[in-house]
């Protein structure tokens, strides 16, 4: 002991033999904090994913957009050419709003948490089938969704105007077949797709602007443009695929939907405009107006909800754990309270007495923590395979025995302190 | 003898007020939390109809593309509803006892003008067998019989919130309700239906709550009407329109059957494979032949009708309630053998070590008692926290209930926990020498 750092390190021994007179003690502490470290990294694990899941975002100006429904039963609407004019007009009122920027005429709708889908590959090959999102939009949709187009053109009102056309003329009956079973006459629509359903039709890098798709009855899908952000939750792998055609959506049994992108924080008082002038232009007919914001955070509920409460087991288990630890301490302080006194009495220093119980702690801390991470690995693996989530990193172990380090220290030292309190007289005192 | 052991026990609670509540209060945050993720697990994952859920079976046939299958995780399963051609030749098999397509669809309802505006109603298209096949409750009337499936006529059943908005509340059996472009005429009200599981239909969010009113099958023809659910194709439809999609490949349709005995789940089986093969001749279904006819039970779990992170959520909580446990186990030992003197007085005048073992293990139990009653109130609360957060979802606000078995799963844990944490400390107790205690007396 002629050193004072020499110290701490001859104190190993005499505490690992006091921890084998306590085993089941002792043992206690080592395996809740090993089964604590192993539920705190495997739930911060699961909330970071649930987090980054959440912090996903799509691309588009979700926070200033707002999906406007309007479902008929005036049946005035069930006329072709009145749910034409009727369109026309909505367009207009919508776009007389102040505060909207665009407006777009389609049933796109993001975060709902699908849409519809398709199948296509690159025209001319006999490639596998990729399928992708697909969805109907006017001049203005991209423009409403706040996307740039990043190479290539937009759609143009002649464009819509063909496209509205032909579909209607599909739309009158069968197409006749060839021999292979399939339409005689091809048809082909022009397309903006998104880059990385290019690089999956395509391989590369692009450029994909005037490429050719096409789909399982031969027709074709002539890319026009391309547009780079895009994430949509598909209940399929397909987020980031999609390939958007002009046309108009409307009719009388689906309604017509649109699109509103506001000026920053207009959203509420565009909404109530928004509901007056579609009602002006026919009553007739069931408006369900909401923000993109408030679509998201349903979309993403449960996993906010799951991940909060997760977070809640999180910190009352480190409380709990931290209790434990005051407890068994205090119980091994009162135990020891007449040894205390004679190390006292013989000359140990209080600082030396503190840093006996810091020590055996951080012994016993270390040890669990040692098996927590085996546990918290093991844990993992288990609830991967079983259930979800992603595998976790060193760092977040890493983490999780530091915060637990912490924890222990900070739970051992109260009743260290009492115990370096304890005055060398009592051990000179019979009970 | 156990009521004197009792009193020691709360005695001994007393006498140290603050390490009594940290004890109680550890093992009721365990019992607390335990049961609340133990319950909304189970309010997802409990059998929606005991009894009858074993006859029923979710039908489904592989007629998805040759190219690839069905796309999802496990690329063995076929697609998850089925086509009309394919319901409508299945339901003219006579081995289920009950049987039913289905699907749901958003329509018009025009209540009396003085009453209010039209509004969309969700609405399920099915077969009389519908209602006594999942044992849907009447209030008023009942379900229409066979004859209104063949017609169509024009027959619909309400459920409750819908005749409280549409009829006032009142027996509207008899009366008239207009949908879409026709009359109806109200056969049955259900009564308050609030199944936590949309068992019957979990292809989208099995949370919803059951449509608002129900329309004979064979009205999907004459009105029209549009699918609201999902609906998966592979191959262009051969014409435009309603008749385009009754005669495609497009699945969007899910079908039940009731089948009471095994062997009439072996002859439905051997049936649906028959009129595959049949159908292949024509040059249908061209993937291997791969038919499902599934259990109820087998088929909500494989629909992942209990989300992931539940599960997850209750193995955590369980192991919150272990550490708890041990926790509890900690501090017991340290406060039974601080009182090591005193039980060696005990134990010097007589005292058996049995009886000092009982007496430690009723503490324990007390301690387990307590703190799972107060456990149980604090999960109520969190379970009524639950459920105002699932009102902003779902527009319900009963979802997540204490039922008995939970109630009674909760009161084993908390025994459970108190055993667990007190039989170390009580066997520890009981083998303290009393020698050595007395002498330092």
């Amino acid at each position: 002991m002629s050193t004072p750092a020499a110290a701490p390190a001859l104190e190993f021994g005499p505490i690992l033999r006091a921890m084998k007179r306590n085993k089941v003690r002792f043992g206690l502490i080592v395996v809740e904090i090993a089964l604590t470290l192993a539920i705190v990294a495997n739930c911060v694990s699961m909330i970071l994913d649930a987090r980054r899941e959440m912090a996903r975002r799509s691309g588009f100006d979700d926070a200033n957009l707002l999906s406007v429904r309007s479902t008929p039963f005036d049946p005035a609407f069930r006329e072709d050419g009145y749910l034409d004019n009727s369109l026309r007009q909505d367009l207009e009122a919508l776009r007389s709003v102040p505060g909207v920027r665009a407006a777009t005429n389609t049933f796109f709708l993001p975060w709902q948490g699908g849409g519809s889908s398709t199948e296509l590959r690159a025209a001319g090959t006999r490639g596998e089938w990729l399928r992708t999102q697909i969805y109907a939009v006017d001049e203005h949709g991209f423009d409403a969704l706040g996307v740039p187009i990043t190479a290539g053109r937009n759609f143009t009102a002649e464009d819509v105007e063909t496209s509205a056309a032909l579909f209607r003329e599909l739309r009158r009956g069968p197409r006749p077949r060839g021999p292979d079973g399939l339409p005689a006459r091809k048809v082909t629509q022009d397309v903006v797709i998104t880059e990385a359903y290019g690089r999956l039709a395509f391989g590369g890098n692009g450029p994909f602007v005037g490429r050719m798709l096409e789909d399982n009855d031969g027709d074709f899908y002539r890319i026009i443009g391309t547009i780079d952000a895009f994430y949509n939750f598909y209940g399929w792998p397909i987020h980031e695929y999609a390939v958007f055609y002009a046309s108009r959506s409307r009719s009388y049994e689906s309604g017509a939907a649109f699109l509103v992108r506001v000026e920053p924080g207009q959203g509420e008082a565009a909404a109530k405009a928004v509901e007056q002038k579609l009602l002006a232009v026919n009553g007739g007919r069931d408006l369900r107006i909401r923000t993109i914001t408030e679509i998201k955070g349903q979309f993403f509920g449960r996993k906010r909800l799951v991940a909060s409460m997760m977070s809640g087991l999180v910190v009352l288990l480190v409380f709990v754990t931290s209790l434990g630890i005051v407890g068994l301490t205090s119980f091994s302080v009162a135990e020891r309270t007449r040894q205390i006194g004679t190390r006292r009495a013989l000359g140990a220093r209080r600082i030396d007495i503190l840093r006996h119980f810091l020590l055996e702690n951080w012994m016993v801390t270390s040890l669990g923590l040692v098996m927590g991470v085996l546990l918290a690995y093991g844990l993992n693996v288990g609830l991967v395979s079983t259930v979800a989530g992603a595998r976790m990193g060193w760092p977040l172990i890493a983490g999780g025995v530091t915060l637990l380090w912490l924890a222990g220290l900070a739970a051992t030292f109260v009743p260290a302190l009492r115990a370096a309190r304890i005055s060398p007289a009592v051990a000179t005192r019979n009970v | 003898m156990f009521l004197y052991n009792l009193r020691i026990a709360l005695l001994s609670l007393r006498r140290n007020s603050v390490l009594s509540s940290v004890i109680v209060g550890g093992i009721a945050l365990g019992i607390a939390v335990a049961t609340l993720f133990s319950t909304m697990r189970h309010v997802l994952a409990k059998d929606p109809l005991p009894g009858q859920s074993r006859a029923l079976h979710y039908v489904r046939v592989d007629s998805w593309d040759p190219l690839k299958p069905y796309p999802g995780d496990d690329p063995t399963r076929p697609p998850t509803q089925i086509t009309y051609q394919d319901m409508v030749s299945l339901m003219r098999s006579d081995i289920p006892a009950r049987q039913s397509g289905m699907f749901k669809a958003n329509l018009y309802v025009f209540p009396d003008p003085k009453i209010g505006r039209p509004t969309k109603q969700l609405t399920r298209l099915c077969f009389a067998d519908f209602f006594p096949m999942f044992q849907v409750p009447f209030r008023y009337g009942g379900p229409w019989d066979r004859k209104a499936d063949a017609g169509p006529e024009p027959v619909v059943v309400l459920s409750e919130e819908l005749n409280d908005t549409a009829f006032g509340g009142v027996n509207s059996v008899g009366r008239t309700l207009r949908i879409e472009d026709r009359d109806f005429k109200v056969v049955g009200v259900l009564d308050r239906w609030r199944p936590p599981v949309k068992f019957y239909d979990v292809t989208q969010f099995a949370a919803q709550a059951p449509e608002a009113m129900y329309l004979p099958f064979n009205f999907l023809r004459p009105m029209r009407v549009q699918s609201v659910g999902n609906r998966d194709g592979w191959k262009s439809a051969p014409a435009p329109g309603l008749e385009g999609l009754l005669a495609s490949e497009s699945c969007w349709i899910q079908m039940w059957v009731e089948l009471p005995t095994r062997e009439k789940v072996e002859a439905y089986r051997s049936f649906v494979d028959a009129y595959v093969i049949e159908q292949k001749k024509t040059g249908r279904f061209p993937r291997p032949l791969n038919n499902r006819v599934t259990p109820m039970m087998a088929w909500l779990k494989e629909q992942k009708v209990v989300p992931n992170e539940i599960n997850a959520l209750t193995v955590v909580s369980l192991l919150f309630l272990a550490v708890c446990s041990l926790n509890l186990m900690g501090l017991l030992l340290g406060k039974f053998l601080a009182r090591a003197p005193e039980i060696g007085v005990r134990r010097a005048l007589g005292a058996r070590r049995r009886d000092v073992f009982v007496q430690h293990v009723v503490e324990c139990e007390v301690v387990g008692v307590i703190g799972g009653a107060l456990g149980i109130l604090l999960s109520l609360a969190g379970l009524a926290w639950m459920n105002s957060w699932v009102k902003t979802l779902l527009t319900r606000d009963d979802f997540f209930q204490l039922d008995l078995t939970m109630a009674v799963f909760a009161i084993f844990l908390s025994l459970l926990a108190g055993l667990v944490a007190g039989l170390y400390p009580a066997w520890r107790v009981c083998r303290v020498p009393p020698a050595v205690h007395l002498k330092l007396q």
